[in-house]
């Protein structure tokens, strides 16, 4: 079994993980009442990146050239810490959920750092707002992730994830909050709105997008994989830590995919529903889930 | 001073001396009438410079001749005039005493600072934006100075589509000048052909006949209609709601199927001739076109609603890019810019040689402070009133007709249409039934100054939507 959960770990995170942006693309056009792209249209478009020549901006350091590698390694490392219906086989790098918060923070931090050395405005105005908004988002996915590991008394996600199992969980309004406030990281983390617009092409008001501008070709196809791998791994957490599971492991992994689906009809929903916020209510947006998360943590320290 | 006065075309021409000009723009304006361009004209020895003004349906032109290339500015009392000064200098190389610094506005100096004004401070950068941009969007240079993410100023650099229209309209018929006029814009073709068209028959002494004043105000509210569709699409694209974007992008594509089953042409091009109109419509082809306006009103209704019900867009809307109605007036907005800014604002309402009688009245939205929401709301009460007209103007089957003469033919006429962005004016000044020169100034230009003044103080982000919210041309303006 936890042979098969590593399987699904590495190649549901590296072959699958295109298909869940695609399928909310697809899903969103058709709410829009448009035809819209087939649900496989993320996989055409890294076949037709990865084809295509470099284009280097001058005058760019190592930093500019590494940064995707950097981006694209931190996501791949990240796919073996989540475990999938509650197993994990035992990989050197173990289990732990702020290891995982650093990896993502790392990642933001080298694209961020690649922006800086291209000078580009639009850039540096993308992972500007991007690393702002990460002050909230960061602390709000730290208390998410305590709020699951209080249960257990260990941040191990094999350990978290079984605790979320069953109903008992839900009897716990800790349990409750950290859900509300887990669906916001899930919202910033995947770029969506009303946080980020990922179909715009207004440089001006782009987030998440805006770094990407700069890179071309094999470096574009990295940095997109890592988008959909992010999509990924957020929401297979979402679904491990904080949706209703139960049962044995194939029960789970049933679980699991009814989970992320739901999710993804749901950004679907909220995206087409949703305009995108003034830029400015983004932190006060992020900031109230802390406030939620607080919420749960007090009434875990009281019950 | 040489006085003559046409009554028949409500037009006055009065030739000042060069050292009275800033009085008699002064007197002009104290008059309380209004600034609509300036421009070189004649030719030559007979080089002038001159400025329009009007009140309600008259107009008045000032004449004067430069002292060689030089000439007294205006722009200290009528900043309006900032931008004809600006391209009277870089195309016909006026000097303008006062004007200080006078910057470039057509040619394109390699040195920023030669163009831009300078912004000085703590953290203060720029952020320089096309003239390529990522989507579908013409060819225009943005340079914003900021501060975190708060607009100190916008700096403007557009015509990168100066195709010389204008100077290539000189020396050709009368007739055939027109396409110059029509074709440097698609969304304003028609408003910039009727404008066109009218300034010639007022040089050749025709007057409209009722037929043809029906025809054009049809072709113009059918130009308008798809404008102000693709508009309302554009802010909602610009807040990212793609349901209120893809609803309006739907019906602004049947009101253009609608342009291309009547007149042959989805932008409506080839529709207005100079004296003559060769629309016919016998009454299968008018009944279709109002069964189909009538579900285009109830649809289009119906989408309006899902904004006004959708919080998330509302929220966006109100106190961004706010142009005050003394700013607004202080700058000459037109069109639904002005309107929103609570200027009453609309030439349709002054517009004898075109169908829209007296009744006819501009649409003011009923809090207009001049923000995104009021110059949205402005085209959605206008939309209400076009639909009302077109019903009206299709009661009956539609002929060709022509103009009649009526008086002798004069060497210039003016022309000032309602375009879906604003008053467009077209003067005309003709010899031997050829174009001496042509000017176009459309609705558009008179307004990207206002957009420049609405945006400072704004966050980065808003500025698509504020830019929507006015959704100016550039080719026209460019010429």
């Amino acid at each position: 079994m936890n042979a098969l959960a590593g399987a699904i770990q590495l190649i549901g995170g590296l072959a699958l993980a295109p298909l869940l942006p695609g399928s909310i693309q697809a899903l969103k056009a058709r709410l829009q009442g448009r035809r819209g792209p087939s649900p496989l249209q993320p996989y055409r478009e890294l076949r037709r990146l990865w084809g295509k020549s470099l284009v280097d901006p001058q005058p760019t350091t190592l930093l500019y050239r590494l940064a995707p590698c950097l981006v694209a390694a931190a996501m791949i490392l990240s796919l073996f810490l989540v475990p999938i219906a509650g197993l994990s086989p035992n990989w050197p790098l173990g289990n732990d959920a702020i290891v995982l918060v650093g990896l993502f923070a790392f990642a933001r931090f080298a694209l961020a750092a690649s922006s800086w050395d291209t000078g580009s405005g639009f850039g540096l105005m993308g992972s500007s707002r991007d690393l702002t908004l990460s002050v909230f988002a960061e602390a709000l996915l730290v208390l998410a992730l305590i709020l699951a590991a209080l249960p257990v008394g260990s941040t191990d996600l094999v350990a978290m994830s079984s605790a979320a199992n069953g109903s008992a969980a839900w009897s716990q309004p800790a349990h409750w909050c950290a859900a509300g406030a887990f669906g916001l990281v899930v919202l910033f983390e995947t770029g969506r709105q009303p946080i980020d617009n990922p179909d715009t092409h207004l440089e001006l008001t782009m987030i998440h997008e805006g770094p990407l501008l700069e890179y071309a070709g094999r470096d574009l196809a990295l940095l997109q994989w890592s988008a959909a791998a992010r999509h990924w791994i957020i929401l297979v957490l979402a679904a491990e830590l904080y949706l209703p599971h139960w049962g044995g492991f194939g029960a789970r992994l049933a679980c699991l995919v009814g989970g992320v689906a739901l999710i993804c009809v749901t950004l679907a929903f909220t995206e087409t529903a949703q305009a995108k916020m003034r830029i400015l209510r983004a932190p006060a947006l992020l900031a109230g889930g802390c406030l939620l998360a607080l919420v749960g943590l007090i009434s875990w320290l009281v019950s | 001073m040489s006085l003559g006065v046409d009554p028949h075309q409500g037009v006055e021409r009065l030739s000042v001396p060069v050292s009275g000009w800033r009085e008699a723009c002064q007197s002009a304006l104290a008059d309380g009438e209004r600034f609509c361009g300036a421009f070189a004209g004649g030719s030559g020895s007979g080089r002038r410079w001159r400025a329009l003004f009007a009140r309600g349906a008259s107009t008045r032109i000032l004449s004067t001749a430069p002292e060689g290339d030089e000439l007294p500015s205006v722009v200290d009392f009528l900043p309006a005039a900032e931008w004809d000064e600006r391209e009277a200098h870089d195309l016909h190389g006026l000097r303008f005493r006062g004007h200080e610094p006078l910057r470039a506005l057509i040619a394109h100096p390699r040195d920023a600072s030669s163009w831009t004004i300078p912004v000085e401070g703590e953290g203060v950068y720029e952020i320089a934006v096309g003239p390529i941009h990522a989507g579908v969007i013409e060819s225009g240079h943005f340079r914003f100075h900021v501060v975190g993410e708060r607009i100190l100023l916008l700096d403007l650099r557009l015509f990168y589509k100066h195709r010389g229209l204008e100077r290539a309209a000189e020396g050709q018929e009368l007739a055939e000048g027109l396409v110059y006029a029509q074709r440097s814009c698609g969304a304003c073709a028609v408003t910039n052909s009727v404008s066109y068209a009218l300034a010639c028959e007022a040089v050749l002494g025709l007057a409209t006949s009722r037929e043809l004043r029906r025809a054009r105000t049809l072709l113009l509210e059918l130009e308008r209609l798809y404008n102000h569709l693709n508009d309302i699409a554009a802010i909602c694209a610009g807040v990212g709601f793609a349901p209120g974007n893809m609803a309006f992008a739907a019906l602004k594509e049947r009101a253009m199927r609608l342009n291309l089953s009547l007149a042959g042409h989805r932008f409506l091009f080839g529709s207005v001739e100079v004296g003559v109109s060769r629309l016919d419509l016998p009454s299968a082809a008018v009944d279709q076109a109002r069964g189909e306006l009538r579900e285009l009103r109830h649809d289009t209704a119906r989408a309006w609603r899902e904004i006004q019900f959708a919080p998330s867009v509302q929220g966006r809307l109100d106190d961004v890019g706010v142009l005050g109605h003394d700013d607004a007036a202080r700058l000459c907005a037109v069109g639904p810019v002005a309107r929103a800014s609570g200027l009453r604002q609309d030439t349709r309402e002054d517009s004898p040689a075109l169908w829209y009688g007296s009744s006819f009245a501009a649409a003011l939205p009923p809090v207009a402070d001049g923000d995104v929401a009021a110059r949205l709301e402005v085209r959605a009460l206008e939309l209400v009133e076009i639909f009302s007209m077109l019903e009206e103007l299709f009661a009956t089957p539609v002929r060709p007709d022509e103009a009649s003469s009526a008086g002798p033919s004069t060497s210039i006429g003016v022309a000032r249409v309602e375009s879906p962005r604003g008053e467009t004016v077209c003067v005309v000044e003709a010899e031997m039934y050829r174009v001496r020169r042509l000017h176009l100034r459309t609705g558009s230009y008179a307004n990207w100054p206002s957009l420049v003044l609405a945006t400072a103080g704004n966050l980065l982000p808003d500025f698509p939507l504020i830019n929507k919210s006015f959704e100016l041309c550039y080719a026209c303006v460019d010429r």
